[in-house]
């Protein structure tokens, strides 16, 4: 059990997370949270609902304060700071609920990710370099979504928009991604798509993934941490998490991961 | 011969900037001068697109900034005015100013009234064509420090920039020795810049205004057009989604806020010219609500297309009002305007445009020839 202050994040770590709590009016929804991701892993967030999870994600993006504890990017601290200026820090977020801009055209979404300098008066121009544009291209490419560029967002289905929105994060090209249950009510075969393309970002991309869904959890997990009751109660391999006697009581029942 | 969406937008610029400056040839003075006024409202029309079809922020205020950006020039104009220099005294006093006087006091701008002094950097007409601007849009730039760092959005902003103009009209009201008050500014002198004077009824003041238009709707579509234009849309869609993509959202909203601003002041000023008065009425809430109104009918998401709105709702009521009994009906009339705009038509007049293009477009490609505007696509549409 990880539990105790990490303290300076090590070399190497893509993403330190040292004691993180809240506390919302008595209940401790995150409680000492410590877990280090490696630059280049595929981290899954396991545990059942209300376990902390989606919270956690809260915290390290800067959608929710934490009470205490602290979060690092690479070697610079992010606690506390507004969700732009994390996400200028090389932090990017996949919704639960899928969120794009849907009165613009999918090729628009995936340009406004791609626009990396933030600033208003340095976005004052017309079009985007010829790089820019290959990459919205390649990105169409690998999600999918080349036949409904010209579509309006709001116009996709739930699978689609799932895509758009990850392809809005390699648009924007963080170094960590959160992703939160990106195969939440789709079918299978759109899980499957769904899996290649959050392996096609492994490598390029850090991930820190939400998910309920095993058999895509074995698919595509490198370690997987279980949080229960707002804290981390096992953290190992997928063989290591499935051995784990506590976790299988709390979590997974007796048959364990399928 | 192959037609292109953005070829077709283009054209209808290209056509609505030709027919406004081509109006001098059919139109007599009266007229002319009406027709500006229209214009100006045109102009707001498109402000109110900036703000609320673009950014996602309903303004009932607009014309609070339009009313600054008319009072800044009414002052300068007010200095200008032949009534002005003859007041017995060296330099030129607004009229009413020893109207509001205590006995014996000195007619001097420095301190014939309390605050009369700030009246002094106005007798550069200059500095007043300035503050036309810089007044809106440090206003705005207050407001929306303040508004969109508190993350306020929706009807809450609404409601904020309500209260702001008529609290800005009492204190207009309030302080009648420095503005005259209810009676606003009246009996004003011409504009005169580089030689050129700007009298209301003479067609340099239409070309002014034209020409003003032309600049303000072509500057406005491509600053949407703009990737930070681009990235404002993206904001008004869903703002969480464009914080989580590391924008500075209130940063954006504050920006176009200001331009809102600054072509709202800027079109105070030119109907301070078509009209020669400036008055709290500018500030009155009906008129704001009116803007919102015209940009609504001719489509909140276009530029050109709430320009036209505005324009033409205008035309129709100055026809209208020629006879009383329609006069009377005409509030009721754009009243239902408004209520079957917002149910039938949430794109406005540029929303049956955009259905119309889509569909030549399709015709002359040829690949669909079985597309029709449909209802669907017109919702879609952008003009």
């Amino acid at each position: 059990m990880i539990q105790n202050p990490i303290g300076a994040p090590a070399s190497g770590a893509a993403l330190t997370i040292d004691g993180l709590t809240v506390d919302f009016a008595g209940f401790r929804a995150v409680d000492t949270v410590s877990t280090v991701v490696e630059a280049g892993e595929l981290r899954v967030l396991l545990g059942a609902n209300g376990a902390g999870k989606t919270t956690l994600m809260d915290l390290i993006s800067g959608k929710t304060l934490p009470t205490a504890g602290r979060v690092f990017l690479g070697e610079r601290e992010i606690t506390g700071l507004e969700e732009h200026r994390i996400s200028q820090a090389g932090l990017g977020r996949k919704f639960q609920i899928p969120s794009v801009f849907r009165d613009l055209t999918v090729r628009r979404n995936l340009e406004v990710a791609a626009c990396r300098n933030p600033g208003v008066f340095a976005n004052l121009r017309l079009g985007f370099s010829p790089a820019q544009t290959r990459r919205v291209e390649d990105i169409l490419d690998q999600v999918g979504l080349v036949t409904r560029q010209e579509d309006d967002a709001g116009s996709l289905s739930h699978g689609e928009t799932q895509w758009l929105e990850l392809g809005m994060l390699m648009a924007q090209d963080p170094k960590v991604i959160l992703l939160d249950e990106p195969t939440a009510g789709m079918t299978e075969a759109e899980t499957m798509k769904t899996a290649a393309i959050i392996k096609a970002m492994r490598g390029r991309h850090t991930l820190v993934v939400v998910e309920h869904d095993m058999a895509f959890v074995k698919e595509i997990a490198n370690r997987i941490t279980v949080m229960h009751l707002g804290r981390v109660l096992a953290e190992g391999s997928v063989a290591d998490i499935e051995a784990n006697a506590e976790v299988r009581a709390a979590y997974l029942g007796a048959k364990g991961i399928r | 011969m192959r037609l292109t969406k953005s070829g077709l937008n283009t054209a209808t610029y290209v056509a609505f900037i030709a027919l406004i400056l081509a109006a001098p040839l059919v139109f007599d003075p009266f007229w002319l001068n009406r027709l500006s006024k229209y214009l100006v409202f045109g102009m707001l029309g498109a402000a109110i697109a900036v703000s609320w079809g673009y950014a996602g922020i309903l303004n009932l205020g607009q014309g609070l900034f339009f009313g600054l950006g008319a009072y800044a020039i009414a002052m300068s104009l007010k200095l200008a005015s032949a009534t002005s220099l003859a007041q017995g005294s060296d330099t030129p006093i607004p009229d009413f100013m020893l109207w509001n006087a205590e006995p014996g006091a000195p007619t001097e701008l420095c301190c014939i009234t309390k605050g009369s002094f700030l009246w002094i950097p106005f007798q550069s007409p200059w500095f007043g064509i300035a503050m036309g601007i810089v007044a809106p849009v440090a206003i705005a730039f207050g407001l929306g420090m303040v508004v969109f760092r508190k993350r306020i959005s929706g009807v809450f902003v609404s409601i904020i920039t309500l209260s702001v103009v008529l609290l800005m009209r009492l204190l207009l009201v309030q302080a009648q020795p420095l503005t005259n008050g209810f009676n606003g500014l009246t009996d004003l002198g011409y504009l005169t810049v580089l030689g050129l004077e700007f009298d209301p009824y003479m067609p340099q003041t239409y070309y002014l205004v034209a020409i003003s238009l032309a600049l303000v709707l072509v500057g406005a579509r491509l600053l949407v057009e703009t990737r930070s234009g681009l990235i404002l849309q993206a904001i008004r869609d869903d703002d969480r989604r464009a914080r989580f993509l590391g924008f500075d959202v209130p940063r954006y909203q504050t920006f176009f806020f200001c331009a809102s601003a600054a072509i709202s002041g800027y079109a105070g000023m030119l109907y301070v010219m078509a009209s020669e008065f400036a008055s709290p009425t500018f500030m009155d809430l009906s008129f704001s609500i009116t803007m919102v109104v015209w940009a609504a009918v001719g489509g909140r998401n276009s530029i050109l297309g709430a320009c036209i709105g505005a324009i033409l709702i205008n035309m129709i009521e100055a026809t209208v009002s020629e006879t009383p009994a329609l006069m009377e009906a005409w509030r009721v009339v754009i009243g239902l305007a408004f209520v079957f705009a917002v149910l039938f038509l949430p794109r406005g007049l540029a929303g049956l445009a955009a259905g119309l293009r889509d569909w030549l477009v399709a015709r002359s490609e040829g690949a669909r020839p079985h597309a029709a505007p449909i209802p669907a696509a017109e919702e879609r549409g952008r003009a």
